[in-house]
This record gives structure tokens, C-alpha cells and sequence, in this order.
């Protein structure tokens, strides 16, 4: 299996600073390529939200380089990945929350890291960014973590009412400003021919799943200037329904 | 920022950092005139985003909060407007804040936490009742202070005004905003005392149970289903307080401080209702225990007078109607069908003469079918008398099956050999588990119903194939015998002769003539060693049977 990559991003219509992070590769290792992909949503009412992000973006970056290559000689597994990345978010979190109250700023980001190898996907979620699985349908992998969502899904609130509930931008937690951090891990076994897309919320406000399903369809997306190019195409459709927020998309198409 | 060491309003000397919030430092001071600590709460201006609507707020206020004094309070003497920060000189509180000691102990102990919540709906109460009120807004936890008398002080006011202020467009975390109530998100009305109750409860909520309500799973749940040993009367407080609708939650914090110094009534009521529960269990429970002495006593005299009366009816039967009675009165006890040492059954009752006329054949049928029984009421009903013993004593009655088995095969005259086994091994097919000899008196009236049908159809072979089944038979059933009682073993004896003698010629054709001679030979010798002198007589009769067949078959030979 090999990966084609793209990735995109935005700072959107009304922001001054592009507070998304992302961070895209494929990887030759000796026991078969590899892609990995981590994006981040600095927290917009919070200021420096851009360096919480970036921090934790380069925190993965460091454990691709650093730790993976040992990890692929022990064997990759679920639970092995599971402890290195929550020690990575937990040591993000000191660091995050320390810089915030030496700074006298309160600072913080949502994370969504996937790594896919040749037999298994690993995806970590904090927050309301989002993965999913494009192939012949269009498949949500991550839940998000929200009051919202959580209401919805205690049966308190339905999914017409969250547009507009007054808590909708209200995250259960994320990195930097939360003090116990809870991440939801989700693993399965990748698809050849698919899509695999990681995007801000701002990303996803404004257009529908089958839009995004629309552009996205494994057979259209041929090669990274096609990604890109239908990425844009989507984020401008973004732009033009008035999206506030950053916009980010990262994907990875496995053939 | 304060340099440690440095003089504030030229009284305050700062000692050290003792805390850091979001936006603002506090500093430990030390007026030196007046030997006091105080606390020193820096506000820098360029750490909020928004700092005139804050120090705006704070001004306004600044008058309020000098004047505020309250035992659970520190006293706020002071606040100085600098350059890049705003000063506010307050009482220094010692203790650790009760995050620290959730942290460190976990849940607290409920006694301590009601006696806080008291406290706390106390000063809540005070501040509620300013002109114009006060909305704390931001009670959890870690701003209240554990002193170290035991009571506790609330901490961080007069700056909670600055993080108050989110705009609904800007993501925001769960974990920044302590116990929000709903209506703080925006768009749900205005915060108002209840918010400070929903605040509290959540807090009550967290310190009892030890688990944050902003933490996963995200909920406050009935206390007792976290630690079954909590108050219940504490948890319908703290429900109340944690409603999501304002106008359900409790409307002050008087109502609030009524049910927190009473929880132990509803406690009470609880468990008085508990009590209530168990009492009537108990004496239901004792009452069933009574009823149930009561009908196991009347079941046992019930069946003691039954007994009685069965073993005097059985006593004094002699006529089917008695036995009949007999058996009506205790259709699961075998006695009245086989008798006891003292007392003949029915079965003996109807061979006592000598054979099984066909009256009494009648009286063994109606068994089958079930006993006419006259009720109180003089309707009559049948009792399927067999059918009850079978239930109850499946032993028994194969007991009974086999004797009245039995009592056809030896004792019943009328018709052809075919129709007596047939009869006979009706009742025998019932009992051919237990006795071995049945199965082979039931084969044998197989074979004899097969010789009748293929005589009648002239069916010669297979006439012949039966005939060698019977003759086999005929040699197991010899063999069998051997286990038996002598009694029964010269019956067995009489009844092979007879086959023999009835089929003398057919045998001849399916076995040599020396083995039937050899069986009737072995049958003669086994019988004169029989002892018993009661026997004599049938014993003789039999050599006289074997003798005639004997000769019987020696004619057949010659011819």
C-alpha cells in the first residue's frame, strides 16, 4: 500500500492569526511505508492559541523522528501507541498550562493525530477537530468532544438545536487548559483505494458530509495537485458561507 | 510583576509567591507597622484581554467589596490602581484550598462537606443579599480555603468579573470554566443567584463523590449510585441545586441552607420509610412461616387420618367394592393392590380360588380405565387410581403391573394361550425396565399373535420363523427362571411345558428333538429338587406334565 498526501490551510475571514497547526508525511521505514498526520486547532477565544498548537504539532513531529523507528523494530500496537501519545498530550498539557500561567495568557488546542501503516489506522482525538474515512461512503472515525455533542448524545438535545445552542463552541476539554485530559483513541484496519481526511472545525461548519464526499471520492483525488486543488475548492465554499474560524484540511489516500 | 521584597503602598512589603491564577498573581505580604499578613493580589493589565470592561467592574464595585465583611470572606482593605496592574490588598488566608485536599484524599468525608456546603450557602447567602446583589459565579473547589480551624473561607472575589465576560463565537473548554451552569454559556437568560446554587451543588457534588462533574463522564449522577453509603437526603439536594432550568433549582440559598441543616430529616423519613419497608416484610415473612405450620400441620394429621383409615378399609376388604374404597382413599400406596403380611390385596383376593375367572378380569380391567368415586355431593367422578401411582411411586406400581401380569398369565382360563399372554403382557409391557422375566413373556405373546396370524394366512415360512423365535424364547425364559422364587419358578416350569406340549409338533420342526427332550429333562430334574414340602403337589403334577409331553414329543419322533 502507498500514500499520496496533500494538506491545507487557511486563516479564514475574520481572524488575524491562523491558530490551526498541521503536520503531514509519508514514511519509508523498513517494515513498509507509512503516513502520519497531526492537526491542530489552537483555542480562538483563548490568546496564543497558535503557539499551543504549533507546540503540540512539533510534539508529534519529535515522536515520528525520535521514537517511532524504535517502536517499528518492537513491534507497533495498540496499546503502544496508545501510552506514547497520551505521555506525549500529558506532558503537552504541563507545558501548555505552565507557559499560559507564566504568561499570564490562557492558551489551548484540540488535537487529532493518525498514523496509518499497512495493516492498521491509530487515530487519538481531543477536542472537536475530526477524522474520516472516505471510500465508497464517507465515514466519520472520531466523536467529537463537546457539551453539545454530549448532550446529543445523552438524548438532551437534538442535532438542529446544537447549531445553535449558546455552548456549541464549548469543548468537554483540550490540551493546555484542561487538568486531567481524557483522549479518545480509535484503531481499525485502513482501506486501500480510500481517503483519510483530518480537518479543523472550521472546515466542516459550513459544508455538508456529502459535499465534502463529493470532492473527495478516492477515484477523483489522483495525485496531490488534484487533493489540493479540491481541498481549496472546499475551503473557499467555506469562505463564501461565511465561515469565521480557521479552516485546515489534511489528507492521505492510500492506493 | 511584584518584586519580592518590594514595599506596596509604601506599607505592604511582599514576602513571597503563594499563588498564580489565570490572570493575576498573589503575593504574601507583610505590613510591618501593624505586624499583619496580608494578601496581595496583582491583576496585570496586560494579561487581560478586555481590561477596561474589568476595571470598570472592579471600580464600580471597589466601594461594595471594601464594605463586604463576613466570617467566610477575607476582607478585601484595599485596591490600588497602578500602571500595568491592579492591586488588591486583601486578608490573608492560611490553609489549602479544597482542590489540594481532593487531589491529594479524593472524595471528602460527607460530615465535613455538609458542614461546608453550610458555610458556603451561608456566605452565598450574604453576598445574594447586597444591594445590589452579588453573583459569586465561579464557585468550585479551588477557590474555597480549608482554614485551619476547620472552617473554610471563600477566596478569589472580586476578580471573578474578569474571565466572565465569554463571547459565544470563540471556542472555549470545558475545563477554563469550572461548573458552569447552563445559563453562563449565554443565550439562556441571566445569571442570577441560582447560578451560584447550580455552582455550589456541583461543588457539593464533586467533593463528596470525589469526581469532577467537568471530567469525564461529564455528569452529575445520584450520589448514592457513586458510594451507596452517601445520604440520600444529600443527593436530592444536590440534584435540586443541578438542575438545568433555573426555576427548578432551589430559588435561594435560605431554602438551600433549610434542606442542607436538615438532610438528616429526610435521611430519617428515608429510613423510617426503609424501616417501614422491612417491618412489613417481616411480618408478611412471619406470616407466610405461621400458614405454612399451620398446612403442613393439617397435611400430616390429614394424612395420618388417611393412613388409618386406608390400613382399616384394607384390613376389612372382601369384595371389589371394599378394595375398590381402599384404593380411592390412597390411590398412591400399593398395599391394597398387593397386600401385606397380615392382609391379602386385590390380587390375591381375586386368585384366591385358584384361577382368574372372567368377572374377575373385569375388576383388574377397570383399573385401567379409572375407579368410579362418589363425591360429597353424590356426583361421581373416576380416579385414574393407577395413573396417581404411577406419579407417585413409579416402582410400585411396575410392582403392581407385574403382579397383575402375572396373576393372567398363571391364573386366567378363558380363551386361547395367544389371548392370556396378550392380556398379560399388556400389563407387563409396563414394567419391562424393571423385570427382565416381562420383557420375555411380552416377546412371547408377540411371537404367539405372529404364529396365529400366519397360520390363519397360511403363511408356512414365516410360520416357522416364528415357531423358532417362540421355541427361543421358550429356552430364555428356562434360563430366567432360575432366579426366581420356587413358587414362581414351577409356574414358570408348568407354563414352558404347556408351551411345549401345545407346539409340540411346530418345535419339533425348528429344534432337534434332543434339545427339546434335554429341556424337559432338565426342567424334571431341577424340579425334584425342590424342598419345599408345600410344593409337593405341584411338583408332581408338573413330572406327570413333563412325562405326557415327554411322550408327547417321542411321537412326533416316531412319526
Amino acid at each position: 500500500m502507498d500514500f499520496i498526501i496533500s494538506a491545507n490551510t487557511d486563516i479564514g475571514i475574520t481572524k488575524d492569526t491562523n491558530q490551526d497547526g498541521l503536520s503531514i508525511k509519508v514514511l519509508n521505514t523498513p517494515y513498509g511505508k507509512m503516513s502520519f498526520a497531526v492537526l491542530c486547532d489552537g483555542m480562538g477565544g483563548l490568546s496564543k492559541g497558535e503557539v499551543a498548537s504549533t507546540t503540540v504539532v512539533s510534539a508529534f513531529n519529535d515522536w515520528v523522528y525520535n521514537e517511532l523507528p524504535a517502536l517499528c523494530k518492537t513491534g507497533i500496537t495498540d496499546s503502544a501507541i496508545r501510552n506514547q501519545w497520551e505521555n506525549i498530550i500529558f506532558k503537552q498539557n504541563r507545558i501548555i498550562s505552565t507557559y499560559g500561567a507564566s504568561q499570564g495568557v490562557r492558551l489551548g488546542t484540540t488535537v487529532v493525530v493518525m498514523l496509518i501503516t499497512q495493516t492498521r489506522f491509530y487515530i487519538m482525538n481531543i477536542g472537536d477537530s475530526r477524522a474520516y474515512e472516505i471510500s465508497d461512503t464517507i465515514h466519520q472515525l472520531t466523536e467529537d468532544q463537546t457539551v453539545v455533542a454530549r448532550e446529543i448524545k445523552l438524548g438532551k438535545l437534538t442535532p438542529e438545536e446544537a447549531k445553535t445552542d449558546p455552548r456549541r463552541n464549548v469543548l468537554l476539554q483540550c490540551i493546555g487548559a484542561s487538568d486531567n485530559i481524557y483522549p479518545d483513541m480509535f484503531f481499525g484496519d485502513p482501506k486501500k483505494n480510500a481517503v483519510y481526511m483530518l480537518c479543523s472545525d472550521g472546515f466542516r461548519h459550513e459544508i455538508t458530509s456529502d459535499e465534502i464526499y463529493e470532492k473527495f471520492q478516492p477515484d477523483i483525488l489522483a495525485n496531490t495537485d488534484i487533493m489540493c486543488e479540491k481541498a481549496e475548492q472546499l475551503i473557499e465554499l467555506n469562505k463564501q458561507r461565511s465561515e469565521q474560524d480557521n479552516i485546515s484540511v489534511a489528507l492521505i489516500k492510500t492506493i | 510583576m511584584l518584586e519580592v521584597g518590594s514595599l506596596v503602598d509604601g506599607k505592604y512589603k511582599i514576602l513571597n509567591k503563594v499563588g498564580q491564577g489565570g490572570m493575576s498573581v498573589v503575593y504574601l505580604a507583610m505590613n510591618e507597622r501593624a505586624n499583619k499578613q496580608w494578601a496581595v493580589k496583582e491583576v496585570r493589565k496586560d494579561g487581560v484581554l478586555d481590561f477596561e470592561s474589568v476595571k470598570q467592574g472592579l471600580v464600580a464595585e471597589t466601594d461594595i467589596l471594601k464594605k463586604l465583611s463576613h466570617k467566610h470572606l477575607p476582607s478585601i482593605v484595599d485596591v490600588i490602581d497602578t500602571e500595568d496592574s491592579f492591586i488588591i490588598i486583601m486578608d490573608y488566608v492560611q490553609g489549602n484550598s479544597l482542590d489540594k485536599a481532593l487531589k491529594e484524599f479524593g472524595a471528602q468525608p460527607q460530615e465535613d462537606v455538609i458542614e461546608w456546603s453550610k458555610q458556603l450557602c451561608d456566605v452565598l447567602h450574604y453576598l445574594h443579599t447586597r444591594n445590589p446583589a452579588i453573583i459569586y459565579r465561579d464557585m468550585k473547589p479551588a477557590n474555597v480555603m480549608l482554614k485551619p480551624d476547620g472552617s473554610i473561607s471563600l477566596i478569589d472575589f472580586g476578580t471573578a468579573r474578569e474571565h466572565k465576560a465569554f463571547k459565544v463565537e470563540d471556542t472555549t473548554c470545558l475545563g477554563t470554566r469550572g461548573y458552569a451552569a447552563p445559563e453562563q454559556y449565554g443565550g439562556m437568560g441571566q445569571t442570577d443567584a441560582r447560578t451560584d446554587i447550580y455552582c455550589l451543588g456541583a461543588t457539593i457534588y464533586h467533593l463528596v463523590t470525589g469526581m469532577n462533574p467537568s471530567e469525564p463522564p461529564y455528569e452529575i449522577r445520584p450520589i448514592t449510585q457513586v458510594d451507596a453509603s452517601l445520604s440520600t437526603g444529600l443527593e436530592k439536594i444536590i440534584l435540586k441545586c443541578t438542575q438545568n432550568n433555573p426555576a427548578d433549582r432551589y430559588q435561594s440559598c435560605a431554602e438551600l441552607m433549610y434542606d442542607l441543616e436538615h438532610y438528616k430529616d429526610f435521611e430519617d423519613e428515608h429510613i423510617k420509610k426503609q424501616k417501614n419497608k422491612i417491618k412489613l416484610f417481616a411480618s408478611s415473612a412471619a406470616l407466610t412461616l405461621l400458614f405454612l405450620i399451620v398446612s403442613v400441620w393439617g397435611l400430616c394429621s390429614a394424612k395420618g387420618a388417611q393412613k388409618e383409615n386406608y390400613d382399616y378399609l384394607l384390613a376389612n376388604a372382601n369384595s371389589k367394592t371394599e378394595y375398590y374404597e381402599t384404593i380411592l382413599t390412597d390411590p398412591t400406596r400399593t398395599e391394597a393392590y398387593l397386600g401385606t403380611d397380615d392382609f391379602d390385596g386385590l390380587i390375591s383376593y381375586l386368585i384366591s380360588d385358584g384361577e382368574l375367572s372372567a368377572q374377575d378380569s373385569s375388576v383388574l380391567a377397570q383399573l385401567k380405565v379409572g375407579i368410579e368415586k362418589i363425591g360429597s355431593g353424590g356426583y361421581s367422578s373416576t380416579v385414574d387410581v393407577l395413573g396417581q401411582l404411577k406419579k407417585s411411586d413409579p416402582e410400585g406400581y411396575k410392582q403392581v403391573c407385574y403382579e397383575i401380569g402375572e396373576a393372567y398369565l398363571f391364573y386366567y382360563n378363558i380363551g386361547v394361550a395367544k389371548d392370556k399372554y396378550q392380556t398379560a403382557s399388556s400389563w407387563f409391557k409396563e414394567t419391562v425396565d424393571s423385570y427382565p422375566v416381562a420383557k420375555i413373556y411380552c416377546d412371547i405373546s408377540s411371537c404367539l399373535q405372529n404364529v396365529y396370524k400366519y397360520s390363519k394366512a397360511n403363511q408356512t415360512a414365516k410360520l416357522y420363523e416364528e415357531y423358532e423365535n417362540l421355541w427361543n424364547e421358550v429356552v430364555v425364559l428356562h434360563n430366567e427362571a432360575d432366579d426366581l422364587e420356587e413358587d414362581l419358578k414351577i409356574q414358570v416350569w408348568n407354563e414352558i411345558v404347556g408351551m411345549v406340549n401345545n407346539n409340540c409338533k411346530e418345535f419339533c420342526e425348528v429344534a432337534s428333538k434332543a434339545e427339546i427332550n434335554s429341556l424337559l429333562k432338565r426342567i424334571s430334574s431341577q424340579a425334584s429338587t425342590v424342598t419345599n414340602t408345600f410344593l409337593k403337589e405341584s411338583v408332581s403334577s408338573l413330572q406327570s406334565n413333563i412325562d405326557i409331553t415327554l411322550s408327547k414329543v417321542s411321537t412326533v419322533e416316531s412319526n
